[in-house]
């Protein structure tokens, strides 16, 4: 009986064992089954809580309520421009929609002898101290902001990606951060904050691809106004001089191309012209992505600068390449890696198709 | 407690306004402590840190130096033996003012670091790297120059600036031309 009950005992030894190893293993995946579940379902839980009592405001909404608030509201904006190194520039902005549906804006920079931008519906008139007041054919007055920005955000989203920070105060409002990140990594970032009340621009910093701060642009004080400002009533429209014709018909083209384009940027202007102060001669091509312009000059390379030139001038970046026949400069708002690869790109197209 | 954390956030946010949690954090040194890490945290990752964070260390110090020993009878030192008893003081004096001195040279340096500023116009990029045998341009360079290489200096200062010059104006005028290609595709000007 002894022998028998020792025998035994390993046995049932055993079988405990492995119902003691198996019955966790299911009751685990018991366990996991239910957690899964659970997790998920909260998870939707908080989704929702997120979306209902956060309400955050996603990139798009924010962008069109920008545009929306700059295009049709009447508006007083004080704002300054600050560069690395150089001196604080204040600006006025001011836009009203006057009572017969037209738009009437204008741009003056406050301290010296001042610039002033008019602009009534389509034409812009310029008005700056050591040159004749002149009108061009602009549905934007081209400030420091720029206009895509406020008037067309959702074109950059080829080139840029939008992303919402969250809250924070500027100019002693409650407002929305932004970070605009260009999708190649190939351009300046920038960080934008919007006012949360009326939606429109308070902050918007530039910063090269190493974080540095390279231009800040600081609303310092917003007034919405429900009628157009008095200013916009003493403007004489007959007394604005008349819009320049900028004939684009004699520009010759050329066949440069840049095969190596940062991502979103487009060929806005090619042609053959002279350069104002030297009257060389140049094949000149104009890249945008809607931030920042790029200009490409081709010229032989016996009148070109002799050596090649890298240098910072702002925030442009300067960049010459030689290949012996030609040289290549460029010019823009872009890292230098970036205008590296573009002038290296570079090629011409002896037929175009 | 992880119910008034959140609570803390969401107030920071702006999103809740709920007088009760100012109190809360007005009477727990804890929450305190995370409304400051928290702000420190946001303005961190924002990258808009203006301050570096002040660790607040006082309040630590001041709590060993509580848990110190008093040291009642001082133990027998050098200064006890008569005569470099005599020597130590004066030593001690010296290095005080060795110490000041030091002090005094490091604040000069530091102020004529502080105050160097390049004095050159143009931010000229690293020569070496990628992009070989650039040379920089700076209005530097023109000391060491001979007369005769003057002239091409000069000259390459104004071609460069004259491509500066008309980048900058096909800025400005590069809406006007924008337009003028929409308005003719399309044959429909904005109506007021």
């Amino acid at each position: 009986m002894k022998r028998c009950r020792l025998v035994d005992w390993p046995l049932n030894r055993r079988s405990i064992l492995v119902s003691l190893l198996t019955l966790p293993l299911l009751t685990f995946n018991a366990i996991a089954a239910a957690n899964q579940e659970s997790t998920v379902g909260d998870g939707v839980v908080v989704e929702e809580l997120r979306t209902t009592q956060r309400n955050l405001p996603t990139a798009s909404e924010l962008l069109s309520r920008l545009s929306s608030a700059v295009q049709t509201q009447n508006y007083q904006v004080s704002f300054v421009q600050s560069r690395a190194g150089s001196e604080t520039i204040p600006y006025l902005w001011r836009h009203a929609v006057l009572a017969d549906g037209s738009h009437m804006e204008q741009l003056n920079l406050q301290n010296g002898p001042g610039r002033e931008l008019i602009r009534v519906g389509n034409t812009v008139s310029v008005f700056e101290p050591d040159v004749p007041p002149y009108s061009i054919h602009s549905a934007h007055i081209n400030g420091p902001i720029p206009t895509e920005l406020l008037n067309n955000p959702l074109a950059l989203k080829d080139s840029y990606e939008f992303v919402v920070v969250g809250r924070a105060r500027v100019s002693g409002r409650p407002a929305q951060q932004l970070r605009i990140v260009s999708r190649d990594n190939s351009r300046f970032n920038y960080h934008l904050w919007l006012d949360e009340e009326t939606g429109m621009l308070l902050k918007l910093n530039m910063f090269d691809l190493q974080g540095m701060l390279l231009e800040q642009i600081q609303v310092t004080h917003l007034t919405m106004l429900t009628d157009p400002h008095d200013y916009f009533s003493r403007v004489n429209q007959a007394l604005l001089p008349k819009p320049m014709v900028v004939s684009s018909n004699q520009a010759k083209g050329h066949n440069w191309f840049v095969t190596q384009l940062p991502q979103g940027m487009k060929e806005t202007r090619r042609e053959v012209r002279r350069l104002a102060v030297t009257g060389q001669v140049v094949e000149y091509l104009m890249l945008s992505d809607g931030l920042v312009d790029v200009s490409i000059y081709i010229q032989n390379a016996s009148d070109a600068i002799g050596s090649d030139v890298v240098l910072r001038h702002d925030l442009n970046t300067f960049l010459t390449l030689t290949d012996g026949n030609y040289q290549v400069t460029i010019v823009g708002e872009i890292p230098l890696k970036t205008a590296n690869i573009m002038a290296a790109s570079l090629s011409r197209v002896s037929h175009q198709p | 407690m992880t119910h008034q954390h959140e609570n803390l956030s969401a107030f920071m946010d702006g999103e809740m306004s709920d007088s009760g949690i100012i109190d809360a954090v007005k009477n727990d040194e804890a929450m305190q402590e995370k409304w400051r890490r928290y702000h420190l945290i946001r303005s961190g990752l924002r990258k808009e840190a203006s301050v570096a964070p002040a660790l607040d260390l006082t309040a630590q110090i001041a709590a060993q130096i509580e848990q110190e020993p008093t040291v009642m009878a001082p133990k027998r030192t050098w200064a006890d033996l008569p005569v470099i008893g005599n020597v130590i003081p004066f030593a001690k004096q010296t290095g005080q003012f060795a110490v000041a001195a030091s002090v005094a040279a490091a604040v000069i340096l530091g102020y004529q670091q502080m105050n160097y500023s390049p004095t050159e116009p143009f931010m000229t990029a690293p020569t070496t790297g990628s992009i070989g045998g650039l040379a920089p341009v700076s209005l530097e360079q023109s000391r060491t120059i001979p007369r005769d290489d003057m002239a091409a200096l000069m000259k390459k200062h104004r071609q460069v600036n004259a491509l500066l010059e008309d980048h900058q104006q096909q800025i400005k005028l590069k809406q006007s031309d924008i337009e003028e290609q929409t308005d003719s595709k399309e044959k429909t000007p904005e109506q007021r």
